[in-house]
């Protein structure tokens, strides 16, 4: 049934002389397999190909990751995999985005994200961090147990496109709401793409709480992330 | 898209080099590799404990009682005066067809010659099984006249269903056995069904398969075309066909049974002598006294094999269901069913032959949770229980009356579960997982961890049935429930079907062989 005790020899593969294209290839599918080290010195070679640093970072990565993220949603890779290849692309990440910043290019988008004050739960929202740091965003965690007062000083220090919130608990997801009022209260409501999650919420709460979208799971966060802010941009 | 592995040797990678090399080539060509997909074995090898429920006062009461039976009430082995013969020579009083045994004497019988287990050869080698001791061997459903799918409902079933069921089980990982009577093909005149059933076996799968019993000359051709794929001295010395001989209870054989019995004896091939019990009705209305019927019919069963020809295997079979009282229907997934079966259990491994028991079984008509939580009853009892033959784990619908296809494929995945389960727990240092303790240490999490990585694909059954996505994605996924899940999983599986090779020079033979029985004799139904 396997034929994995069968393969022929590996035979070895040297990235410096792959073509661009060929390079590219390889490196989705080391992104694929979740080889960090491969996509560091893919990364310096396009680089040293003189390949501007945004080209990379969507070609090479952000398109190895999309593939990553549609076999997830298709049940074929799972969660430690991804999460492998999405440390792989952090590898990358780390290569580019000095340069992304010294030559002013931008992130697809950047966001903050956490868990609700009395909430202390994190492994899905960690899973959507990494999803959205995949697709090209830039993450910032402020980790758990959040009051207003933390949210708001992180989108004043980040400037994030989005702020995202997580709750697993029946009991912390109401905070939700107090963190969105107090947003419309001070009139930073329409700055930032309000996007909520975890295990008790559905679309109805989303809404309710004054959210502009609920993701059901890391995957679909990294959908609906870069497709919010695309069009955010394209209608502002 | 291939891929091609890499080699490299740098030190980040080599405690992964091998996972690596094998997610290098999944994605051009593993994708159903990944769908959950499990390797076959030929029989479960269990590593856990039986569950019992009966201590050896209560086991040493109930084989008291069976004897008492035995000797003074007697079992009928009727219109058929060579068990009479055999009996009478044997030292057991024999009344008219009545016939009753010294106390001991069928146990003897049956401790002296019969196998403790056996092993039941397939066409392909490597789907040989063995049948008793601590391994269960699970078998599809046997008997239905009707099949039942959510496309077209309930109906009389036909040899293409008979084929489909075959193909089914063929593919089916966890069901080690095609069975016998999968269901009954009544569009083919029944004195010559079993030509089509047996060679359907042959044709379609390459696991172990079970002859006809309906009579003893259709024994006869079930064991002739065994002998034109395995050679006749090959089934003259082994077990290559397994033959459902029920009792026709309360303590009665009757004459077609018994036919069939003798003629599958006198061959060297295996029968399951099954007390065939819906308490209330065919036995009494309690535990202990329906186990005390069960042990002893199975022993006057077992034991009349054993006159015919010592050493031919036999199994010591017990199907019993709890009748209602209220209306006379059989009801299934009950705790005394269980019971009883948890007891025939220990019965038969202190009596030393393999157990026939269990199976997928429900009283619902349609694949709906009645019928799921009443065959994972069964199913869970029997895997406990220690059963060696669970015969009908897979397709059970309506008490037996219907084949389900939907059915089948549920059925399927709790075998594969079963499998998981009786496997028991891996104490290896990688189990152990001190090494992931250690790396994610308190409030992170285990999802990212090296022994994770290392281990995730194997580490969970994965249902091929079950979904356990969101609510949301469940609903953009069409909104299905189990059976329209597995509505689509046996169409899928029967377009992906490919038949085991067959020696031509065999397929011809027996071809030939069914031309030239069938032109023989006129067709009938009966």
């Amino acid at each position: 049934m396997t034929d994995q005790d069968t393969h022929p020899e590996d035979e070895e593969i040297i990235l410096a002389e792959l073509d661009d294209s060929e390079l590219v290839e390889q490196m989705h599918e080391d992104l694929y397999d979740g080889l960090k080290e491969e996509i560091v010195e893919g990364t310096s070679i396009l680089l040293a190909r003189d390949w501007p640093a945004d080209k990379v970072l969507n070609e090479a990565l952000v398109e190895g990751m999309r593939i990553v993220g549609i076999d997830f949603r298709d049940g074929i890779l799972f969660v430690p995999e991804v999460l492998l290849a999405a440390n792989a692309m952090k590898g990358g990440m780390e290569l580019l985005r000095p340069l992304l910043s010294e030559t002013g290019v931008k992130p697809i988008g950047k966001m903050v994200i956490g868990t609700v004050k009395g909430d202390i739960h994190d492994i899905g929202k960690n899973l959507v961090g990494m999803m959205l740091e995949g697709a090209g965003f830039e993450v910032f965690d402020i980790g758990i147990n959040n009051s207003v007062e933390d949210y708001f000083e992180a989108l004043e220090k980040h400037q994030p496109d989005i702020l995202g919130m997580s709750a697993l608990l029946t009991t912390t997801m109401p905070y939700m709401k107090v963190v969105i009022d107090e947003m419309v209260k001070q009139g930073i409501r329409d700055d930032y793409i309000v996007l909520v999650g975890g295990a008790p919420l559905n679309e109805e709460f989303g809404r309710a709480v004054g959210a502009d979208a609920y993701c059901r799971d890391a995957a679909q966060a990294a959908d609906v992330a870069p497709a919010m802010v695309r069009a955010r941009q394209a209608g502002g | 898209m291939s891929i091609s592995p890499r080699n490299r040797s740098d030190s980040a990678r080599s405690n992964r080099d091998e996972t690596s090399a094998r997610r290098g080539r999944r994605r051009g060509t593993a994708r159903q590799q990944r769908a959950g997909a499990r390797e076959s074995t030929a029989w479960i090898e269990r590593k856990i404990p039986h569950f019992d429920v009966l201590d050896s006062e209560a086991l040493e009461l109930i084989e008291h009682n069976a004897e008492v039976v035995l000797e003074e009430i007697g079992v009928e082995f009727r219109e058929f005066p060579r068990a009479l013969a055999l009996w009478k020579e044997a030292g057991a009083e024999v009344d008219g067809e009545r016939v009753r045994f010294p106390r001991g004497l069928c146990r003897s019988l049956v401790q002296a010659t019969a196998p403790k287990e056996f092993r039941q050869h397939a066409r392909n080698p490597g789907r040989s099984t063995i049948i008793g001791g601590d391994r269960a061997v699970l078998v599809p459903a046997y008997g239905p006249p009707f099949v039942h799918d959510l496309d077209k409902g309930r109906r009389y079933a036909t040899l293409d269903d008979f084929r489909n069921f075959v193909k089914l089980a063929c593919m089916s990982p966890g069901l080690h056995h095609s069975g016998g009577t999968v269901c009954e093909p009544v569009d083919v005149p029944v004195n010559k069904r079993h030509f089509d059933m047996v060679y359907s076996h042959v044709r379609y799968s390459d696991k172990p398969f079970m002859g006809s019993v309906t009579h003893p000359e259709r024994a006869g051709d079930s064991v002739a075309m065994a002998k034109i794929v395995f050679g006749d001295d090959f089934v003259a010395n082994n077990a290559v066909l397994i033959n459902l001989i029920n009792a026709n209870s309360p303590l009665t054989f009757d004459a077609t049974m018994l036919g069939a019995a003798t003629v599958y004896a006198e061959n060297h091939q295996a029968t399951i002598i099954s007390p065939f019990l819906l308490a209330g009705a065919m036995s009494p209305v309690t535990i202990a006294g329906t186990l005390t019927q069960i042990l002893a019919e199975a022993l006057a069963g077992m034991a009349y094999v054993q006159l015919v020809k010592p050493g031919a295997p036999v199994v010591f079979g017990s199907f019993a269901a709890a009748v209602s009282m209220r209306s006379g229907a059989p009801t299934f997934g009950t705790p005394e069913p269980s019971l009883i079966l948890y007891g025939a259990a220990q019965l038969a491994r202190r009596l030393g032959v393999p157990f026939r028991s269990g199976g997928g079984l429900c009283a619902a008509k349609i694949p709906d949770a009645q019928a799921a939580y009443e065959a994972a009853n069964t199913l869970q009892t029997s895997a406990l229980a220690g059963v060696n033959f669970m015969l009908h784990t897979a397709g059970w619908l309506e008490g037996g009356l219907a084949m389900g296809y939907e059915k089948f494929v549920m059925d399927a995945d709790q075998a594969d579960m079963l499998a998981v389960l009786l496997d028991g727990v891996d104490l290896s240092e990688n189990a152990q997982a001190l090494d992931a303790l250690r790396e994610v240490g308190p409030g992170a999490h285990f999802l990212g961890a090296a022994h994770t990585l290392a281990n995730f694909e194997s580490a969970f059954y994965r249902s091929s049935v079950a979904d356990s996505n969101s609510y949301e994605q469940w609903r953009q996924d069409g909104s299905l429930d189990a059976a329209r899940r597995a509505n689509v999983i046996w169409k899928q599986m029967l377009r992906d079907y490919e038949a085991p090779p067959l020696d031509p020079a065999i397929d011809e033979a027996l071809l030939e062989f069914m031309r030239r029985r069938k032109s023989e004799f006129e067709d009938r139904d009966y």
